[in-house]
């Protein structure tokens, strides 16, 4: 039986405490603004005008994206986030099936 | 500013290859609804980083907040863009 759950222990700040707002409240919120931003610039770029605007907000999109990442992968290092992994099974199930539906698609076969 | 027009359309008019910097009307509304949510976002880090114990969480969430500061900076230059001098020199619709 494979181990399911991936994660390290609790840091001290990944503690929950109580009524009051601990770190781990903070960078939770502050990882919800960054999502929020991201749906954001994710809309505006593509209503923007001209090139130059539309390259600023994509800049935008790209680094909030990665600075999301950033914070998730901090928030996972201090025990705030557990990974489960897939049954084996089901996850041979799903490539086979998946596999198998490769010939409908009309490019198969040719690779670029 | 050179306008980006080519060849000649059969109203004898100039063809735009891309269009012109010109802040729409659109532009503008996006431009500072996202202005207003960097500014939030801004002030909640720089808040939230001062009441952090754990130093690798109140360091990310600093960062975090200068990044948008830099990114209200950015669009907030795309505001200071001359719609008058812009359009001067577009043939009248």
């Amino acid at each position: 039986m494979q181990n399911t759950k991936i994660g390290n222990p609790k840091t001290p700040a990944a503690q929950s405490s109580g009524t009051t707002m601990s770190d781990m409240d903070r960078i939770t919120d502050i990882l919800s603004t960054e999502k929020y931003l991201t749906d954001g610039f994710n809309i505006a770029v593509r209503e923007a005008s001209h090139d130059s605007l539309h390259q600023a907000i994509m800049t935008c999109l790209t680094e909030t994206h990665q600075c999301a990442r950033d914070i998730y992968n901090v928030m996972f290092q201090q025990g705030m986030y557990t990974l489960e992994v897939a049954q084996q099974p089901k996850l041979d199930q799903t490539y086979q099936q998946f596999n198998g539906y490769l010939s409908q698609i009309p490019y198969s076969g040719r690779v670029q | 500013m050179q306008q980006q027009m080519t060849g000649q359309s059969q109203s004898q008019q100039p063809m735009f290859t891309t269009p012109p910097q010109v802040i729409t009307g659109k532009d503008l509304n996006y431009l500072a609804d996202q202005m207003n949510w960097l500014l939030v976002a801004a002030k909640k880090c720089s808040h939230y980083a001062k009441e952090c114990t754990d130093p690798q969480i109140k360091q990310i969430i600093d960062q975090t907040g200068q990044m948008h500061q830099r990114h209200y900076n950015t669009l907030l230059t795309h505001c200071q863009n001359n719609n008058s001098s812009a359009t001067a020199s577009l043939p009248a619709q």
